[in-house]
């Protein structure tokens, strides 16, 4: 890399470790497809029933809940990374966990982060059922449980995408895992902390080797997107 | 046995009164069409009778239950209905699976849905599709998967919203007859709302009119469309001509009216001083010459004033002191070498004149 | 109703899932003491322990930590896992407890650490220097001054407005960044108060030494640099040592381990073994010759005793420690 071009040079070098799979890369992909994907797994078992109690029942103040989710797909990553590290640090309140600096931690940060984004989607999801489906439903005689369950059912692909793009905002993100992982080489560091790692250590052909899986990726995420909402 | 009896119902979204003071009882194996102008509360009411949604007032009894009270048994009550929608809907799953909703809802026994589901694909001629993604069919076809869908669960009573509004003439024809068989054999109850007359005139032994959210008129559809009470049922059922006139005598059993110094015959007792006659075109001879023997109570010269083609009808226009359409057919209209300026008799029978009170029309 | 609490044990379930998960990921670290464990996918072939070392990125950017991590993993079956925070932010997650040793290089930052109870067993393992580096150019022209001479001339070319003066910080509380500090305090500047309000001319990168090289050569800027972090660096820099000499400079990397008394949770054990492991003449030789093949020279100097207990170094060097 003395001489050339550093970016020309990296892209060659990044084919070669990806083609070669290289360990380091092999092992930071599976480990960034465990955390995000067991993260989107328990964000789902959490937000796609809580998303749909929402839906389900009129309460006061439903309408502010549903755009405080909406606010909150945006919530920055770097304070849900800064409320879980004060949270599962030694001195804080899950300390006794040992939890800082784990795939574990990572997992509950990237969870936190995503729920706001899978109740929304689950809502909006939900609410793409239109009024005369429902009415189709409860004329054919429907349960209010039975209705519940075939509206779930009819929405199941669109709630599916708002599950996949959970996984993609949580693949995607640098700032809770590099603040509650710690990007520890062999532990905790996932695609987007390696990627920022050796960007700053000017080793671009191992970063851009990491971007292209990412992008993969993010790109594998939306083929399923498309094929799902083609449904 | 009357198997729906409403009274004074009344129904609100918001701050939009959608339905008031609604009085309707239907009698079991009875057609009732429901005909009204878009957005006069047709579908709402339907809702409301199949129990999809409560009324914001009013006393409602459906199989005899007073469902008022007691909301508990409206499950119940709604297993025993059905409706079908103007909108085709189906899910997203297979033919087979959205034909077995109401009997799954039921939890009907697993041989007896897949025969019933079979049998009634049969019936409406989609069993190629069984497997097929029920989104995949043509609109028609869904309206033939719903209807299947609604049928298997054998209702008591049927409801029909505007079912055929968006369907081709085949598909419109199939499913009004499949309707009308099962009205026969099954003595179902069936309440169908359609903006089309002709439909509710070909289905339906009784017909109810919707006007502004209420029911105006009930009644056989030839009284609907021969007598209707007012202005605006008469604009409705398509009546050409709604002409202020005074009561000005009776003779015999009828009433004389004048318009514009005509004095015309009328077979209704008068309803008021200040009337509208209301007169289908239809029923409005036209003559070259005056007729040697006519029955008809009116008989007068005029001018044909206007000649306007409907297919396979003209409309024209007469000047009798008052101006009046009368309809008929092309054929008709050639042999009697119709044109502008042309000097006719025309005759028309008493009971053709309808009136109405003006006041409120 | 009974869809409420259908939706709810749904919700309720999956937390405790969540919490069951969390104690299964703990207990998968098998050991006397309480470890924290990182899961299955973290665990050594065999299951050893971890040990977390809270360290500056300047050792994390010269590949070092790896080196030493791949042999001591090797030899012992340890799993050492390095967080790279730079100093301040090191020591302060020894402070929480988060882990279990800090490596760090800030001799200040660490005694307050030692004496506020929280870090105990310090061994002073290797020293290099700091350097001023900056364009070949020099516009300020500090070649051959003093360190702080050389601080003093690039605050007034700086504060003049000398066309291509201009000098990056760390800005982030690292070992680097104290030294800075006191570098600018004994040029004569009160750090607050006229350092960080000097103008354009001052910029905090906020970021590790590596990112700060890179934005010092992107700008043309001078910036204070461990050696071992610049050599690592240098072919991908135009930036060149300007002043290089200089007791001031000196930078000494120590190991700390965290007291067991204050947060009972951490690996002391581990700790303590791997100072002792750090402190044997076979690792301060690999530490030694570290960096030669690649750079031309040695990125660090280990030290030994007695030369460690004497000035400028003061620490110790070579008594093993015990948990």
């Amino acid at each position: 890399m003395v001489n050339g071009n550093p970016i020309i040079e990296g892209f060659i070098e990044a084919i070669e470790l990806i083609i070669t799979l290289d360990p380091q890369v092999v092992e930071i992909t599976i480990r960034s497809l465990y955390v995000s994907l067991t993260a989107t797994f328990f964000a789902a078992l959490i937000a796609l029933p809580l998303g749909a109690l929402i839906y389900f029942y009129e309460f006061r103040g439903k309408h502010a809940v549903v755009s405080t989710l909406q606010t909150l797909y945006a919530l920055p990553t770097v304070i849900v990374g800064l409320v879980i590290f004060l949270l599962l640090s030694n001195v804080g309140p899950f300390g006794f966990l040992r939890f800082l600096y784990t795939p574990g931690g990572m997992i509950v940060a990237q969870t936190v982060l995503i729920i706001p984004l899978l109740m929304g989607l689950t809502v909006s999801a939900l609410s793409g059922i239109d009024r005369d489906k429902r009415y189709t439903i409860t004329a054919l005689g429907a349960s209010r449980l039975q209705t519940v369950m075939t509206i779930i059912a009819e929405a199941r692909f669109a709630v599916m995408s708002g599950v996949l793009l959970g996984f993609g905002r949580a693949i995607a993100e640098v700032g809770t895992v590099m603040i509650v992982g710690g990007n520890i080489r062999g532990a905790t560091r996932v695609l987007t902390t390696a990627i920022a790692l050796n960007t700053s250590m000017a080793n671009y052909s191992l970063s851009i080797a990491l971007g292209i899986i990412l992008l993969a990726v993010a790109l594998g995420v939306n083929i399923a997107l498309s094929l799902v909402q083609r449904r | 046995m009357t198997v729906i009896e409403a009274h004074n119902i009344r129904k609100s979204y918001g701050s939009l009164e959608v339905l008031h003071d609604v009085d309707l009882s239907v009698e079991e194996g009875e057609i009732l069409a429901l005909i009204g102008p878009s957005g006069s509360g047709k579908s709402t009411l339907l809702r409301l009778l199949d129990l999809i949604e409560p009324a914001n007032a009013g006393e409602l009894s459906v199989f005899g239950v007073d469902t008022v009270a007691d909301h508990g048994t409206w499950l119940d009550l709604r297993r025993r209905m059905g409706m079908l929608f103007q909108r085709p809907i189906v899910f997203n799953s297979s033919v087979y699976d959205n034909v077995a909703m109401g009997l799954r809802y039921r939890r009907a026994p697993g041989d007896n849905i897949d025969r019933k589901v079979k049998e009634a694909l049969e019936a409406v001629g989609l069993s190629r599709y069984i497997k097929s993604r029920a989104i995949d069919l043509s609109g028609g076809e869904q309206q033939r998967v719903a209807l299947s869908r609604v049928l298997v669960t054998d209702p008591e009573i049927l409801f029909l919203d505007e079912p055929t509004a968006n369907l081709d003439p085949t598909s419109t024809a199939t499913i009004e007859a499949i309707v009308t068989r099962l009205n026969r054999e099954a003595d179902m109850t069936v309440l169908i709302s359609t903006h089309d007359l002709a439909q509710g005139q070909r289905l339906a032994d009784r017909v109810g009119v919707m006007i502004e959210g209420t029911i105006a008129q009930t009644g056989p559809s030839r009284e609907i469309f021969r007598e209707p009470k007012n202005q605006q049922i008469a604009r409705f059922v398509g009546v050409q001509n709604i002409i202020p006139a005074r009561v000005v005598s009776r003779r015999g059993d009828f009433t004389v009216v004048e318009a514009r110094e005509k004095e015309i015959l009328s077979a209704t007792p008068p309803p008021a001083d200040e009337v509208k006659m209301v007169i289908r075109g239809e029923d409005i001879s036209l003559h070259r010459r005056k007729p040697g023997y006519e029955e008809a109570e009116n008989l007068f010269p005029a001018t044909v004033t206007a000649i306007e083609p409907t297919a396979p009808f003209v409309n024209v226009t007469v000047r009798c002191g008052c101006d009046l359409v009368a309809l008929v057919t092309a054929r008709r209209a050639e042999a009697l070498g119709l044109h502008e300026g042309m000097e006719v008799w025309v005759s028309l029978q008493a009971k053709a004149v309808h009136l109405i009170p003006r006041k409120g029309a | 109703m009974k869809t409420n609490a259908t939706h709810l044990t749904a919700g309720i379930v999956a937390i405790l899932l969540i919490f069951a998960l969390s104690v299964g990921c703990t207990e998968t670290a098998p050991g006397e003491n309480e470890t924290p464990g990182a899961g299955a996918t973290t665990a050594p072939a065999g299951g050893g322990d971890i040990l977390r070392i809270a360290t500056t990125t300047s050792l994390e950017n010269t590949g070092l930590l790896a080196e030493l991590e791949r042999v001591y993993e090797g030899e012992t079956g340890m799993d050492l896992q390095f967080i790279a925070q730079g100093t301040g932010q090191s020591i302060d997650s020894g402070r929480r407890g988060d882990v279990d040793l800090v490596l760090v290089h800030a001799p200040d930052l660490e005694q307050q650490f030692i004496d506020d109870g929280f870090g105990i067993n310090p061994r002073c393992i290797a020293y290099n220097y700091y350097i001023i580096v900056g364009p070949e150019s020099d516009p300020a022209g500090i070649a051959n001054m003093t360190p702080v001479e050389a601080f003093r001339t690039i605050y007034l070319a700086g504060t003049n407005d000398t066309q291509g003066v201009a000098f990056v910080s760390r800005g982030d509380n690292s070992g680097t960044h104290t030294q800075e500090q006191v570098l600018w305090e004994e040029a004569g500047y009160d750090y607050d108060g006229e350092i960080l309000n000097a103008g354009g001319w001052y910029v905090e990168a906020g970021k590790g030494m590596g990112d700060t090289l890179i934005l010092a050569n992107e700008q043309q800027a001078y910036t204070l640099s461990d050696e071992g972090t610049y050599l690592s660096f240098a072919d991908r820099l135009d930036l060149v040592p300007v002043v290089a000499e200089g007791a001031e400079l000196m930078n000494r990397y120590s190991a700390i381990a965290v007291n067991p008394e204050e947060h009972p949770g951490v690996n002391a054990e581990g700790a303590a073994d791997f100072i002792n492991w750090l402190t044997t003449n076979e690792t301060k030789q690999m530490i030694g010759e570290f960096g030669t093949e690649e750079f031309g020279k040695p990125l660090f100097t280990p030290l030994y005793a007695p030369e460690c207990t004497e000035p400028p170094f003061n620490c110790t060097c070579a008594e093993p420690v015990t948990a």
